[in-house]
Formats: structure tokens, C-alpha cells, sequence
């Protein structure tokens, strides 16, 4: 018997068929590797697991019997333990309050300390960090540690299951080594695990099984053993990748947008350059200061020192409207949060950023019928799926979401168009969609810059690459040094070099 | 077709009919209710309120609130008095009246977007700062006797219209095109829906604020001239509690408190709601304390029925 296992787990959101019918199953003393692409289910089949989500439809067994979870904690209670990707630790509580928080054993009113710490220890010693003083602060521990302290607490609920959702996102080799053996430690144990991670030289370290997941399904579950890189990745891009990706030979013209020694609170003399008919793409992981980049370019981060020149001018901006009306458009990630007008049409969301610079307005009055028409252009042009332009983009899947924020940052008509993640959670059909247009701006002389976390789609499309780590550019690629093993080199190096 | 479905499905519609089925309701239970007389004056009433809550609904939709109307209205009403007193002309009077509503704006919306005060709380420090200094300057006591030319903003008529009434729907239709045609319009609903977003597509956040506290404070002062002139009298204690009033009546017509969305003709709705409320109340002999428990209670059902109506869609 599976020690816990999904059955058909459907979950939608309006709009959005996050998982479809989705049969997963870990065993006893096994880590089962789950990947696919950002978007692919993979943190709603999580959350669903950790009690966060309940699913539409379809059933989760823990050791052959149907569980329901209304909570977190009903999960936790069941055996269910989950570490998600950004830590939840309390920085200025000790490591023994952190593992037993809400749980401290009492005397009476008071905290029972000595029983507090022996349990902790006993909890540390279970994962193999004896080493580990349970009386410390975990602001004071290392990324490395929290990380291993977090799964302390995970396993001291009495966990069966233990799921990783990309534990190693911000972790140093040496980190990701000792996580490795925590792993082990457990597995010897007989916990389940399930490993969440984009990073496929970690499913072959660790896994014993994968399972691919692609747009919300189930496409392949194959022992490890028995697949290679390659495979897996064909499984979760859905076909060859060489059609996906519209890179076309770079036809670079002048210099359109370029900073020098760009600094602020958190970028550190930042110089890059983007030139028209030039795809630039850049990478980082999670907080290496892409997105600062980007912001602070355009003005939406203040005060900045260093230079920013366009068409050789130098300019600075106080405020995205300025840098708009220079024909520089941001595009941000965050479509909800940042981007788009939720409860609000598909064309009045077009047209925002265009009306902000004077475009489709006559003294201070917008011309509904253009800006319409102009919507409906757009939404042919980038093959948008929406019932009409009057539709409130909430309802929109994520990769129409994402074609509406194209639209609103291209009728501005702009010459330098910075693209946040544009394919952060959409479908592999509106990827690919997004990448031609890439290329297509890129063809009419427009400088497009896009930031992505994945590895495979920045080397199928950039011309030139810079990779972000801390707040600094760590190195330039072009053409064919753009591979996945120089990409991750740069983002590393600095990491490890600046950890002491 | 689908014009006409959004147009049944919209929540100024479903108030309407709401406002109507008071209004029958009325009408059945006392003759009084639809003489012309009593319903020019339901008008009459609610302009001033009206007023006001124009002001609020541009506050609300940028996800605001305005505590300070009722005060500031107060406040308005004494200055004036006392600078008529002091001999100073009309004309001037109703310019200084303007600026003192610009600058309580102003005020506002610094201390919201430079220091980063929340309007709940800098609004509220207004209500009870504006009501003091209506009483300090007043001594407490209510000031009479001021020139006919400045009256007529509040008492004068136009044929059997008055002049209040025709500000107020004047004010209205002014606000309603703003908000509706004009660029600055749509970004007051963008900071309103989305502030991060608006200020990345490029609008100037801070500003839409500026403006939105500005309006509000002017509305006050037009309120407070034409709420003076129809008393003929500027009272410390004038204008107590219209800022729930006004909040109650943005909502019913409505909007939402977290911002992005609301209209202008939804609010007059709301306004009459309340105004038609008092009025029957009124003549059906209601008891006041009776009064303010059945307002309540309409207010309650009338949001109560929105919210099920957006949960729905939502769910």
C-alpha cells in the first residue's frame, strides 16, 4: 500500500484548470521527484497536500484511507508536513521556540525550558544537527541551517509525508550537500518525500522516482534510474524544443539603452547595455536584483545613483510616466499585483499606459472608440482568447493575462520594452506565442529585454545574456557561451564566493 | 442587448428599484409624501448631503475615507459668518471659503502621502480638530443675520427650483463627466483598483490623492455655504454626522470601500435613499430614536444584498 497517494486530484480556479485529474503516489522510504514548468501545478498540487487548497475534485489517501484537510494544521495533525520555498521561520525566536512554536511545553503558566530544549535536541538530532544549539537565535543561523531547522520542525509533528517545495532555491553547494543527508537520514526512516525542484542534477542526486507534470496533468511517472535529463525535459516542455523557441539570427543595431555603474540599496554598480533587434535576456534566481534593475531603470525605484543613457542621451527618471514618454515600457511580473486592473475590461487595461502618454487622448479626454479599436488590433494581433474586449481580464487564463499586459506595454509604443518574466505561469502554446513576438520586435528594431528563471527558454531566445546575482551583473553571454551550464556557473560563483 | 443586461445587473439599478419601493411604500402610508411640495423638499434636503457625498465618492474610490466632511462643513459655515461679520464682501467670502476647503485637501493628502499616515486616522483627527475650532471661534454659539446676495446660494429659487438644489445637480453632472470622460477620471478608479500597478503604468499616484482630498474639501465648503445661507445661520453643532450619511449613501449607491469602484449616479441614489428615509419617517410620525434604527437597518440591507450579489459572481 502507497503511503499516501492522490486519486484524480482536479483543482480549478476561476478561469484556470490548475490540476487535472492529477494520480500521484509515494511510498514508504521513497523520494519522489516532482517537476515540470512554472505553471505546470506543481505548488497547487503542494498546497493542496499541505491543507492550504481544497481540491475541486478527486481524493488524497494517506496509508489506503481518504483524508480531508480544512487547514494547514489538520494536514500537519495527519502527518502531512510541508517546507515551502520561502522560510517561515521567526528570525528573533530561538531554534527550540521556532520547532515548537505554538507548542511549548509548560510548567504550570510558564514555558518549561529545559524540556523545551531537550526535545528540540532531540528533534536536531534525528536530521544529524547535533551541532546545533537549540538556545540560538535563527536570525543569526545561516541560510543553509534555517533551512534544515525548518524541516526539524516539519519532522517533529510525527510527519509520514515530508514535502520540499525547491529547498535548494537559496542554498550553497555545501548547503544543498547537507540537505542531501537530512534526506537520507529520513528516507532510512521510512518518511515519504516529495521533491519539488527545477534544478534536474538534483532529481537524479536524490529522487528514486520522478513524476512530470505539464499544464495541470500528469505526463509521465518513470524511475529515475531508467530516464535521463533530456527525457524529463521533453516530457515537460511537450515537444521538441527546438519549435518552442524563436530565436533568430541577431541583426544588432545601435546602442538604444545602456546604464553605467547603476547603484542603489540593493543594486551594486549595475552597467548593461541593450541595442535594437536584440533579444537581451536576464537571469537570476530569486532576489538578485533583476526586477530592481528594471524598476530602477525606468524610475520606479528611487534614488539611484550611476547613469542611465538612452540613444546615447543621458536621462534619468523620476517616475515610469517619464520613462514611458522616452519610449522605455516596464512590464512587470506580477500581473496581479502590479500589472493589471482586476474587475476591470480587457480594453480599458490596454489602453492604461498608452493613455498616460497622450496617446488616444484629446484634451485630457480618451477617445473610446480608438482606444476600442486599437484593443481589438492587439488582441488579433497576440492572439488573445477572451470572449470580447469587454471582458474583466480576472477571468482570463494566465496566458491571456499575460497577452493583455503585452498589449498594455506595447501601445505605448516604445523602443525599449523591458519584460519581467512574461512567461512566469502561463501555457506552453501562449509561451510560445510570447517568444515569436519577442522576436518579432526584436526584427523591427525595437530592444526587448526579458527576465526569466527558466534556464531552457533563455537559451532558446536571448541573443545575449546577462546573468544577476546580489545585486550585481555577474557576467555577459553571447550566443554560444549561452548554456545552461555557464548560466548557473555565474549565478553560483558569486554565491558561494560571498558566503563566508 | 447585453447593454441593457449590465444595465439590470448593475448595483445602481437594483438601488433604484430599491429607493422606489421605499418611495411606494411610502406614498401608500401618507398623502403628504407625493405632493410637489414634499418632494422638492426631499430634494432640497438631500443637496446638501448630496454635496458631500460627491466629495466622499471620490475619496472611496481611491480606496479612502474622509471622516472630517461633517467638521469641515461646520467649520466652513463659522468662518464664513465671521468674515461677513467682519465686513468682508460676499465675493471674497465665498473665494476665501474655497481656499479654506483647497487647503483641508491639501492638508489631507500630505500627511497621507508624505508621511504615510492612513486616511481613516488623519481624517478622524481633522473631524474632532475642524469641530473644536468651530466652537472656539464661535464661542459655542450660533451666529445669525447675513447678506441676502450670500443667502441665495441656499435659500434663493430659480422658478420653483432652488438654488441649492440646482448646485447640487450641477456639482453632479460635473462630477459624473469628470470621472466618466476624462483621463483623470479613469486614473482616480486606477489608484483606486490597483495603486502599485497604476503608478507603474505610469500615473501619478500621488497627485490622483492630492486631487481627491482637494475635491472632498471644496465640496465641504460648498456644502457649508449653501447649508449657511438656507439656515441663514452658521451653528457649532451644524452638520453632526454627515459623514456617515455620506459614507453610508457612496456605499448604497455601490461602491466599494476598497476602492476602483463606484459612480457618481449611484451615489445620488444612495443620497435619495437616505433623504427619502428621513423624510417618510417623518411624516409617518415615526419616533427619532425608532428612526436612526430603522436608517440603519436599510443601510445594512442594502449593502448586505451588493455583497451577496458580488459574492456570488465571485464564487
Amino acid at each position: 500500500m502507497p503511503l499516501l497517494e492522490t486519486r484524480e486530484l482536479t483543482k480549478t480556479f476561476p478561469g484556470v484548470l490548475a490540476l487535472d485529474r492529477v494520480s500521484l503516489t509515494v511510498n514508504a522510504g521513497e523520494v519522489l521527484g516532482l517537476v515540470g514548468e512554472n505553471g505546470a501545478g506543481k505548488s497547487t498540487l503542494i498546497k493542496i497536500l499541505g491543507g492550504v487548497y481544497a481540491p475541486t475534485a478527486g481524493e488524497i489517501r494517506l496509508l489506503g484511507r481518504p483524508v480531508r484537510f480544512a487547514a494547514p494544521k489538520e494536514a500537519l495533525d495527519a502527518g502531512i508536513a510541508v517546507v515551502y520555498q520561502e522560510l517561515s521561520l521567526i528570525p528573533h525566536l530561538s531554534v527550540a521556540e521556532n520547532v515548537f512554536i505554538n507548542r511549548l511545553p509548560r510548567r504550570g503558566a510558564l514555558v518549561d525550558w529545559r524540556r523545551l530544549h531537550r526535545m528540540t535536541r532531540a528533534v536536531l538530532e534525528e536530521i544529524g544537527l547535533e551541532g546545533v544549539d537549540p538556545r540560538t537565535r535563527v536570525g543569526e543561523l545561516p541560510i543553509g541551517v534555517r533551512q534544515s531547522v525548518e524541516i526539524a520542525r516539519a519532522i517533529s509533528y510525527r510527519a509520514r509525508v515530508l514535502l520540499l517545495d525547491e529547498p535548494t532555491s537559496s542554498l550553497t553547494e555545501p548547503e544543498i550537500e547537507n540537505l542531501f543527508a537530512v534526506i537520507r537520514r529520513l528516507k532510512a526512516q521510512g518518511i515519504g518525500v516529495i521533491y519539488v525542484s527545477h534544478h534536474l542534477e538534483e532529481i537524479f542526486d536524490i529522487t528514486d522516482r520522478v513524476h512530470v507534470l505539464r499544464d495541470g496533468r500528469t505526463v509521465a511517472v518513470m524511475p529515475t534510474a531508467e530516464t535521463d535529463e533530456h527525457a524529463i525535459v521533453a516530457k515537460m516542455v511537450g515537444r521538441d524544443l527546438s519549435q518552442v523557441y524563436a530565436r533568430q539570427t541577431a541583426h544588432p543595431g545601435g546602442v538604444a539603452l545602456e546604464t553605467r555603474g547603476l547603484s542603489d540599496s540593493f543594486l551594486k554598480d549595475v552597467s548593461v547595455r541593450f541595442r535594437r533587434g536584440e533579444v537581451v535576456g536576464i537571469y537570476g534566481l530569486l532576489g538578485s536584483g533583476r526586477t530592481e534593475l528594471l524598476k530602477a531603470i525606468i524610475g520606479a525605484r528611487r534614488p539611484v545613483r550611476g547613469e542611465v543613457r538612452l540613444f546615447g542621451r543621458p536621462v534619468r527618471f523620476r517616475h515610469p510616466r517619464e520613462a514611458a514618454r522616452a519610449g522605455v515600457v516596464y512590464s512587470s511580473e506580477d500581473r496581479k499585483g502590479e500589472n493589471l486592473f482586476f474587475g476591470v475590461p480587457v480594453w480599458k487595461n490596454a489602453t492604461y499606459q498608452a493613455i498616460q502618454v497622450g496617446r488616444f487622448v484629446r484634451y485630457g479626454v480618451p477617445q473610446v472608440s480608438a482606444e476600442r479599436r486599437a484593443a481589438v488590433r492587439y488582441a488579433e494581433r497576440l492572439n488573445l482568447k477572451a470572449p470580447s474586449i469587454d471582458a474583466d481580464v480576472y477571468y482570463l487564463s494566465g496566458g491571456n493575462q499575460q497577452k493583455v499586459c503585452l498589449a498594455k506595454a506595447l501601445l505605448v509604443e516604445p523602443e525599449v520594452i523591458l519584460l519581467d518574466e512574461p512567461t512566469r505561469g502561463i501555457d506552453v502554446g501562449a509561451k510560445t506565442e510570447i517568444y515569436q513576438l519577442m522576436a518579432e520586435l526584436a526584427a523591427q528594431g525595437k530592444a526587448v529585454v526579458f527576465v526569466s528563471s527558466e534556464l531552457p527558454e533563455l537559451i532558446g531566445n536571448a541573443h545575449r545574456v546577462y546573468t544577476m546575482a546580489r545585486g550585481r551583473v555577474t557576467a555577459e553571454l553571447v550566443g554560444d557561451a549561452i548554456t545552461e551550464e555557464n548560466v548557473l556557473k555565474y549565478c553560483l560563483e558569486v554565491e558561494e564566493a560571498e558566503t563566508p | 442587448m447585453t447593454r441593457l443586461r449590465s444595465l439590470l445587473q448593475s448595483s445602481e439599478f437594483v438601488v433604484f428599484l430599491g429607493l422606489l419601493a421605499i418611495a411606494a411604500f411610502f406614498a401608500a402610508n401618507s398623502p403628504v409624501f407625493l405632493t410637489r411640495f414634499n418632494l422638492l423638499n426631499i430634494l432640497l434636503q438631500s443637496s446638501i448631503q448630496g454635496i458631500v457625498a460627491i466629495g466622499m465618492t471620490f475619496v472611496i474610490l481611491t480606496a479612502g475615507i474622509d471622516l472630517s466632511v461633517g467638521s469641515v462643513v461646520a467649520l466652513s459655515g463659522v468662518i464664513m459668518a465671521l468674515l461677513l461679520h467682519a465686513g468682508v464682501p460676499v465675493w471674497a467670502v465665498l473665494l476665501l471659503n474655497l481656499v479654506f476647503g483647497v487647503l483641508v485637501g491639501v492638508f489631507h493628502a500630505f500627511s497621507i502621502t508624505k508621511i504615510g499616515m492612513a486616511p481613516f486616522i488623519v481624517t478622524l483627527a481633522t473631524m474632532a480638530m475642524a469641530r473644536g475650532l468651530t466652537m472656539v471661534l464661535s464661542d459655542g454659539k450660533t451666529i445669525f443675520n447675513f447678506p441676502a446676495s450670500f443667502e441665495y446660494f441656499g435659500a434663493g429659487q430659480i422658478g420653483p427650483i432652488s438654488v441649492a438644489v440646482v448646485i447640487f445637480l450641477a456639482y453632479a453632472l460635473l462630477a459624473e463627466l469628470l470621472l466618466r470622460g476624462t483621463v483623470l477620471g479613469r486614473n482616480i478608479y486606477a489608484v483606486g483598483s490597483n495603486p502599485k500597478a497604476a503608478a507603474l503604468s505610469g500615473i501619478y499616484t500621488n497627485r490622483v490623492l492630492y486631487f481627491v482630498y482637494i475635491v472632498s474639501g471644496i465640496s465641504c465648503a460648498l456644502a457649508g455655504l449653501v447649508l449657511t445661507g438656507r439656515l441663514d445661520a452658521a451653528m457649532p453643532t451644524a452638520a453632526m454626522g454627515y459623514e456617515l450619511d455620506a459614507i453610508a449613501a457612496v456605499i448604497i449607491g455601490g461602491a466599494s470601500l476598497m476602492g476602483g469602484k463606484g459612480t457618481i449616479l449611484g451615489t445620488i441614489i444612495g443620497v435619495l435613499l437616505i433623504g427619502v428615509i428621513n423624510n417618510g419617517m417623518n411624516l409617518m410620525n415615526v419616533p427619532p430614536f425608532w428612526q436612526s434604527f430603522l436608517k440603519g437597518a436599510v443601510i445594512f440591507l442594502a449593502v448586505m444584498i451588493d455583497s451577496l450579489k458580488n459574492r456570488q459572481r465571485e464564487g
